[in-house]
């Protein structure tokens, strides 16, 4: 479980990028967040793993005050946190193999990591992963001989070698194509109803997050003004969180 | 000085105004303070003894025949003190590259996010960027003695400086995707750098070792003056005497980079 309770985050610019931010997110759920792009999305979500520290208030994740959290126990909470970035953030000279067993590091020591001395069980776990998403054929590919699509998925596959109940998604699909994205899409749906995994993603695409999601949060400057299942979204609630009527830039359109 | 445009709606932009005239007046001025004052001493200068001794260089001397000349440059000695040089600047190289890893990862401020910390590596890495390699030479004579060991230790030293500071600038520019990846897995520091640092850094790196090899072997030349071992002491006992020994000499030095630059490009080309 995800816990916000009277979270703030002011950068040290001055600006405030979350105010009194009050939100649980229970196992299992596929949360989407959607708002203006510099409405705190990505803030919001980076303050669950601490990749962005709060300013103010409490963040719990499984029970466990990650403000709180520093060092090794920092480390020992984010290794159950699979994240997902706009642009992939593989190492694209590395091989595809390479780049999903960096899901494990977290797992064992500095010394055997460096050495790339991992266990059978976590080579195994790490093909396994790629085979759950479609391209344990590319395994020993080069990540940058890979479509966009595909590196999303070597992406996905190290988020699943680290076993994690929770995967973050900060953006996942702005940087694939219209077809790419339904299918990188269809495999976050799959991975949270087949593995049970809560899957928190920012998106920008509205259509995208009312198909997918079950639950919507709707963030307009740091705060939240919508929350709740995809049932309860209206046009004029969505106008409210973008400030204006939505344009063809807000949908994805099929 | 600055132009205005006035668009057809009324509205008025402003250029910003152009500065190269004011950087070329500085530039001329630099330049001038460092090439208008120098003392020539007009009847010292005498272009007959260049020519005189870029002839003998690549000439054999009275007596003899070029196949004379080549059965120096291909003699036992010269080969081995060629071969001495090849591996006290390999040896020097390759304990400089390795030992510049963690200075130059401690220097680089986007994975170092602490300036106390960054700033001391770097001192540290200019401070012997600083002292001469001859100077390093001299002083490892005095605590190691004569031969090839001196020599090792002074371009390693010397390799250590040089490759510290292209890497940590290597490392400045890599994609911070990665890291931020392996942050987000729950990797500390120094696996960061492994899984996200390294692999982008690694065929540029070697770009470097090669570099600084192929340096190394020309600089090392001077260490053979002072007894540290290598080709130098062939060139030293000739200087001013066979010229046409010298010049092959130089002549095999020239092969032997060229050699290394053909590895070089062949190296690099299979690492893209």
């Amino acid at each position: 479980m995800i816990k916000f309770i009277n979270v703030d985050k002011i950068y040290p610019n001055g600006f405030q990028a979350l105010k009194n931010i009050n939100l649980e997110i229970n196992d299992g759920e596929f949360v989407a967040i959607i708002g203006l792009s510099g409405a705190g999305k990505s803030t919001l979500l980076r303050a669950i793993n601490k990749m962005h520290p709060i300013s103010k208030g409490e963040v719990y994740v499984n029970g466990q005050e990650v403000s709180k959290l520093e060092g090794e126990s920092l480390r020992m909470m984010r290794r159950n946190i699979g994240m997902i970035f706009q642009s992939f953030n593989l190492v694209k000279r590395s091989s595809v193999f390479k780049n999903v067993l960096a899901g494990r590091v977290a797992y064992h020591s500095t010394f055997k990591t460096l050495l790339g001395l991992f266990p059978l069980r976590d080579k195994k776990i790490a093909l396994e992963a790629l085979d759950k998403m479609g391209i344990l054929e590319k395994a020993y590919v080069r990540a940058d001989q890979l479509s966009g699509g595909q590196q999303q998925r070597v992406a996905l596959a190290r988020a699943l070698a680290q076993e994690p109940n929770i995967i973050l998604a900060d953006e996942p699909v702005a940087s694939l194509d219209p077809v790419t994205t339904l299918s990188v899409m269809d495999d976050f749906a799959r991975i949270n109803k087949d593995y049970k995994i809560t899957i928190v993603a920012n998106m920008h695409h509205v259509d995208l997050a009312l198909k997918y999601a079950h639950r919507i949060v709707g963030i307009k400057n740091g705060e939240i003004i919508f929350d709740g299942p995809v049932s309860a979204v209206t046009e004029s609630k969505l106008i409210e969180i973008y400030g204006r009527k939505l344009t063809s830039d807000d949908i994805l359109g099929e | 000085m600055a132009k205005m445009y006035t668009l057809s709606n009324g509205k008025v932009v402003t250029e910003p105004g152009n500065k190269s005239i004011i950087y070329l007046v500085i530039v001329l001025a630099i330049t001038s303070f460092f090439m208008l004052f120098i003392p020539i001493d007009w009847k010292a200068i005498n272009f007959r003894n260049a020519g005189f001794i870029l002839g003998q260089l690549f000439t054999p001397t009275s007596g003899q025949t070029y196949r004379d000349y080549f059965a120096f440059i291909v003699s036992t000695p010269v080969l081995n003190a060629l071969l001495e040089t090849i591996r006290l600047s390999f040896g020097g190289t390759l304990i400089g590259a390795l030992a510049s890893v963690p200075l130059a990862v401690l220097s680089a401020r986007n994975i170092v996010k602490k300036p106390w910390i960054y700033q001391t590596a770097r001192a540290i890495m200019n401070f012997i960027r600083t002292i001469p390699m001859f100077v390093i030479a001299v002083v490892a004579i005095f605590f190691l003695g004569y031969g090839i060991l001196p020599g090792i230790a002074a371009i390693a030293i010397f390799t250590f400086g040089i490759m510290t500071k292209m890497v940590y600038e290597t490392i400045e520019t890599i994609d911070m995707g990665p890291v931020e990846a392996l942050d987000a897995c729950g990797a500390n520091k120094v696996k960061a750098v492994g899984y996200a640092v390294f692999p982008q850094v690694l065929p540029i790196y070697l770009g470097y070792f090669i570099y600084c090899f192929e340096i190394n072997v020309r600089s090392s030349v001077i260490l053979g003056f002072i007894g540290a071992g290598g080709i130098g002491i062939i060139l030293y006992n000739n200087v001013g005497y066979r010229y046409d020994r010298v010049g092959g000499v130089i002549l095999l030095l020239f092969v032997v980079v060229v050699f290394i630059q053909s590895i070089t490009r062949y190296v690099r080309g299979k690492l893209q």
